[in-house]
C-alpha cells in the first residue's frame, strides 16, 4: 500500500468517533505502561529533575553553606562577560573539531583497511585491541599518560631523544598541552567509532560493491561513491556521539593538565566543577552548565538538519 | 513489511497476562523470602546507626592501622561515646573540602573535619565552632600541649582572635638533596644558612655532572611548595600578610613572654599583591632557572611523581616536607641517600608551612564529644601511633627526635622542628577563606609566566587582576 493511500484513509477517519477501547486495549496498555514506567521514571528523576534543578540554580546564587539567594540573570552576565568561561568555550570547541575529526578519520581508515582484509581471528584481535581502552577508566589512563608525556622522565620524549629530537614540553607548553589531551582523547575513544563503522561496513550489501566494480568503480573512486554513501547513517551517529561526548570532556585535560598552562586546556566542564566544588558558586557554575547545555542542543540540531542533505538510507 | 494500514495485532491473550502474572506473584515471593533471611546492611557497620561522633578525615592521611588504634584507644578513654571514622577519599585538601561541602549540602555532615592550612579559614568563617570557652575552661589538660608545640603552628590555626584546631600535624617546605647527585657533583650538604646563588651555583655543578636526562631541581606548581617558598624567601607574599587583633589570652595563658612577642589573632589576606617588585623578582628568578635548564617547567600535579625521580637520582634537588621521610623510605630510599637542609636565603630565610587539626563543625549536636576527641588526637601517645610511618611532621616537638628518623633518615632530621623554632617569622602559606579561587589563580598564572620569560610580568598584572576580583568576592 502507497504513503498517498494511507494518508487518504487517515484523512476520511477524521472526525469519526474513537472506538471505545476494549478491555484488552486496557490491559495491553497498562502492561505496556508497566513496561516503559521504569525507564521514563529513571529519565525523570536522573535526567529531567537534575537539569530543570540546574535552570533553577541558575537564577541563584548558593554556596552550600548559607540559603540561596535570588540573582536574577546575574550568573549569566557573569558567565558572559569572564574571560576564563570565554576562554573554556574556545577551548572546548577547538578541541571538540580536533578531537572529532581526528577519531573519525583515525577510525574509519583502520576499518576500511582491516574490514575483510585479514583473517577473522586478527580482525577480531585487532577489534578487540582497538576497543580496549574505552572500557578503561578515564581518569586512570590520563594518569598513566601524564608519567609519559612529562617532559624530564617521560618515555615519549627519552624515544624522540634517541632520534635526536629536543624535549617536547607537552604539557606544560600553552602550545602543545591541547595537542597532548586531544591525542589521549583519541587514543581512547576512537574504538567505539571503530566499532560502529565495522558494523556499517558489514551492512553494506555486496552486490552494490560488485555492481559498482562491473561499471568500472575501483579503490577510493568505489569508497567515495559506493561505501560513505551507505556508511553515512553509521558516519552520522558517530559524529553526533562523538561530539557530545567531546564537548563534554572532563577527565583528560583535569587529570593531564588541571586546565592548564594557563587556561589552554580549560575545557567548560573544568569550568563548572571548579565554579561548583571549588570555589562554592553553584548559581554561576548551573548558568553556564545550562549554556554548556544549550550549545550541545544547537549543535546536534544544527547536524540532524545538515543530515537530511548527505545522508542517504538505502 | 505488511502492506496493511492497521498495525499488527500486538494485544496479549488473557492466558499470557495469567502467565506473566504468575511470573510476577512467583519473583515477589522470592524476594520476600530473601528478604526476610537476616543479612548485612549499613547499619550493622561499627558507627552507622546515626548516634555516633563522625570525624571525617582525608582517605590518605591516617593508614587502617593507625585508625584502627585511633578508634580502639578514644573507645577504651569514653566507652560512652561511640565514634565513626570516616576517611574520605581525594585528590588533595580542595577536593576534600569540595567533598566536605556536598556532605553538608546533603544534610549528612560529620561532627569534625581534618582541616589543613588551606581549608583552616574557610571553615573558621563558615562552619567551625571558635576553640577559646573550652581551652580555657581545660587549660591545665591542654599545658603540657601547648608548651610542646611551636606557637606559629597554633596561630596558623587561628582566625580573626580566635582558635578554631589544635594542630596536629605540620610540613614546612624544607630542600631534599639526593646525596648521590650531590657526589656526583662534588658538592657537600650545603650549610644552614646557604643563599640563593649558592642555592644556584650548585644546581650548575649538578647539570653539569647529571647527564642529559637529569633535571637539578624539580618543583611542583601548587599552593604549598611551590612558588610559594621563593615568595616567603624574598620577603614577601602575593597577598599582602597582616595579623588579626586578639588571641591574648591564649598566648598569656600558655606560652613564655619570648615566645609570645608579635603573635596575634591569627593571619589577614586580603590585599593582592602580585606585581611587587619582589614577587617579579621571585618569578624571573624561577623563569631564568627554567631558561638555563636547571630546573623544570612548574608541572601541576601533587607531586607523586617526584618520588620515583628523586630516589633514581633524576632529581638533584626539591622541596618537601618532613612527609617525604616516609615518603623515600617506602621508595626503597636508604636513609643516606638523601638529607634535608633549610630552604636557601634570599632576602629573608623564613618559610612557608602547612598544618592540620580537627575542626568542630557548627551543626554538630555532639560538641562536647567532639571536643574530648580534640583533646584526645593531640595526645603524646596518640600521635605516635598516627605519625608511626613518618609521612609528615608532628606539631609536637618532643616527638621529633632521632629515633624516630633512624631507619628512614633523612641524618639532618632536626631541620624539620628547626625551621619553626631558629626562624620564628616562619608561617602559614596564604590561605583566605577564598583560597580555592587564590590557589587556581597562582597556578594558572604562574604557568603562563613561567612558559615564556617574556611572560612574566603580563601574567603576574593578570594575575593581581584576577586577585583582586576574586578577594572582592564574599566564598
Amino acid at each position: 500500500m502507497t504513503t498517498t493511500q494511507h494518508r487518504a484513509e487517515a484523512k476520511a477517519a477524521v472526525g469519526k468517533p474513537e472506538p471505545r477501547p476494549t478491555a484488552r486495549d486496557r490491559g495491553s496498555r497498562l502492561l505496556a505502561t508497566l513496561f516503559l514506567a521504569p525507564t521514563v521514571i529513571g529519565v525523570l528523576v536522573f535526567t529531567v529533575v537534575p537539569i530543570v534543578g540546574s535552570v533553577v540554580l541558575s537564577f541563584f546564587h548558593w554556596n552550600v553553606i548559607d540559603p540561596p539567594t535570588f540573582a536574577g540573570t546575574d550568573n549569566y552576565r557573569e558567565a558572559f562577560t569572564d574571560d576564563t568561561v570565554r576562554v573554556s568555550f574556545a577551548n572546548t570547541l577547538i578541541f571538540m573539531f580536533f578531537a572529532v575529526a581526528l577519531q573519525m578519520l583515525l577510525a574509519l581508515a583502520l576499518a576500511l583497511t582491516l574490514n575483510n582484509r585479514l583473517p577473522g581471528w586478527l580482525r577480531s584481535a585487532f577489534r578487540s585491541a582497538f576497543f580496549f581502552p574505552l572500557v578503561l577508566s578515564a581518569a586512570s589512563i590520563s594518569v598513566v599518560m601524564k608519567y609519559l608525556f612529562n617532559q624530564e622522565f617521560g618515555v615519549i620524549n627519552w624515544l624522540l631523544g634517541h632520534v635526536g629530537i629536543d624535549p617536547i614540553p607537552w604539557l606544560t607548553s600553552e602550545n602543545s598541552a591541547m595537542a597532548a589531551v586531544v591525542l589521549v582523547y583519541v587514543w581512547q575513544q576512537f574504538g567505539f567509532s571503530f566499532l560502529l563503522f565495522i558494523g556499517g561496513l558489514n551492512n553494506i550489501p555486496k552486490e552494490i560493491h560488485e555492481a559498482a566494480s562491473l561499471d568500472g568503480a575501483t579503490g577510493i573512486r568505489k569508497h567515495l561513491a559506493v561505501t560513505l554513501p551507505l556508511l553515512s547513517p553509521t558516519l552520522l551517529v558517530a559524529s553526533v556521539v562523538g561530539i557530545i561526548n567531546a564537548l563534554q570532556v572532563f577527565e583528560q585535560p583535569y587529570v593531564l593538565t588541571d586546565g592548564g598552562p594557563g587556561d589552554s586546556t580549560r575545557t567548560v566542564v573544568m569550568v563548572i566543577y571548579q565554579s561548583a566544588f571549588e570555589q562554592l558558586r553553584f548559581g554561576e557554575a548551573s548558568a553556564v552548565g545550562v549554556l554548556l547545555f544549550a550549545l550541545i542542543l544547537a549543535v546536534t540540531a544544527l547536524q540532524f538538519r545538515l543530515s537530511r542533505r548527505f545522508v542517504h538510507y538505502q | 513489511m505488511t502492506d496493511s494500514p492497521h498495525l499488527p495485532d500486538r494485544t496479549f491473550p488473557r492466558r499470557t497476562l495469567l502467565r506473566y502474572g504468575g511470573y510476577g506473584a512467583g519473583a515477589a515471593a522470592l524476594a520476600g523470602t530473601a528478604a526476610s533471611w537476616d543479612r548485612l546492611t549499613g547499619a550493622d557497620i561499627p558507627g552507622r546507626d546515626g548516634d555516633s561522633l563522625v570525624v571525617a578525615t582525608l582517605g590518605s592521611t591516617f593508614d587502617p592501622a593507625a585508625q584502627r588504634a585511633l578508634r580502639e584507644g578514644f573507645r577504651k578513654l569514653h566507652p560512652d561515646i561511640k565514634l565513626r571514622l570516616l576517611p574520605i577519599q581525594a585528590t588533595d585538601w580542595s577536593d576534600f573540602f569540595a567533598k566536605i561541602l556536598t556532605q553538608i549540602a546533603a544534610g549528612t555532615e560529620p561532627d569534625l573535619v581534618y582541616v589543613a592550612t588551606e581549608g583552616v579559614q574557610l571553615f573558621a568563617q563558615r562552619l567551625g565552632v571558635p576553640l577559646d570557652g573550652l581551652v580555657r575552661r581545660d587549660a591545665d589538660e591542654l599545658r603540657e600541649y601547648f608548651a610542646d608545640v611551636h606557637p606559629s603552628l597554633v596561630e596558623s590555626m587561628m582566625y580573626e582572635g580566635s582558635l578554631y584546631q589544635l594542630p596536629v600535624e605540620f610540613n614546612a617546605a624544607d630542600m631534599y638533596l639526593n646525596s648521590e647527585v650531590l657526589k656526583k657533583a662534588g658538592a657537600e650538604l650545603p650549610p644552614p644558612d646557604w643563599t640563593r646563588d649558592d642555592f644556584t651555583a650548585l644546581l650548575r655543578d649538578m647539570k653539569r655532572t647529571g647527564g642529559s636526562h637529569f633535571t637539578p631541581y624539580f618543583w611542583t606548581n601548587r599552593l604549598w611548595g611551590g612558588v610559594v617558598p621563593w615568595l616567603f624567601a624574598n620577603d614577601t607574599n602575593i597577598l599582602a600578610e597582616s595579623k588579626a587583633p586578639g588571641g591574648d589570652w591564649l598566648w598569656d595563658g600558655f606560652y613564655p613572654a619570648a615566645q609570645r612577642r608579635g603573635r596575634g589573632g591569627g593571619f589577614r589576606w586580603r590585599t593582592p599583591q602580585a606585581t611587587h617588585e619582589r614577587v617579579e623578582e621571585v618569578y624571573d628568578h624561577l623563569a631564568s632557572l627554567i631558561q638555563d635548564r636547571l630546573c623544570s617547567r612548574p608541572e601541576g600535579g601533587n607531586g607523586d611523581n617526584l618520588v620515583g625521580v628523586f630516589s633514581t637520582g633524576r632529581v638533584g634537588v626539591t622541596p618537601a616536607g618532613g612527609f617525604w621521610a616516609g615518603g623515600l623510605h617506602d621508595a626503597g630510599m636508604r636513609r643516606t641517600e638523601y638529607d634535608v637542609q633549610y630552604f636557601p636565603r634570599w632576602r629573608t630565610q623564613r618559610h612557608q608551612f602547612g598544618a592540620a587539626g580537627f575542626a568542630l563543625l557548627r551543626t554538630s549536636k555532639k560538641q562536647d564529644a567532639a571536643w574530648e576527641f580534640i583533646k584526645y588526637s593531640v595526645r603524646k601517645d596518640v600521635l605516635a601511633e598516627l605519625f608511626v610511618a613518618n609521612q609528615t611532621t608532628p606539631a609536637r616537638r618532643s616527638m621529633v627526635q632521632a629515633a624516630r628518623y633512624a631507619k628512614t633518615g633523612p641524618t639532618n632530621w632536626q631541620v624539620f622542628y628547626d625551621t619553626l623554632d631558629k626562624f620564628p617569622t616562619t608561617g602559614p602559606i596564604p590561605a583566605p577563606p577564598q583560597v580555592a579561587e587564590v590557589e587556581q589563580l597562582l597556578l594558572k598564572h604562574t604557568g603562563t609566566a613561567l612558559a615564556d620569560p617574556r611572560g612574566v610580568r603580563p601574567a603576574l598584572r593578570r594575575l593581581q587582576g584576577d586577585l583582586e576580583k576574586a578577594m572582592e568576592r564574599d566564598v
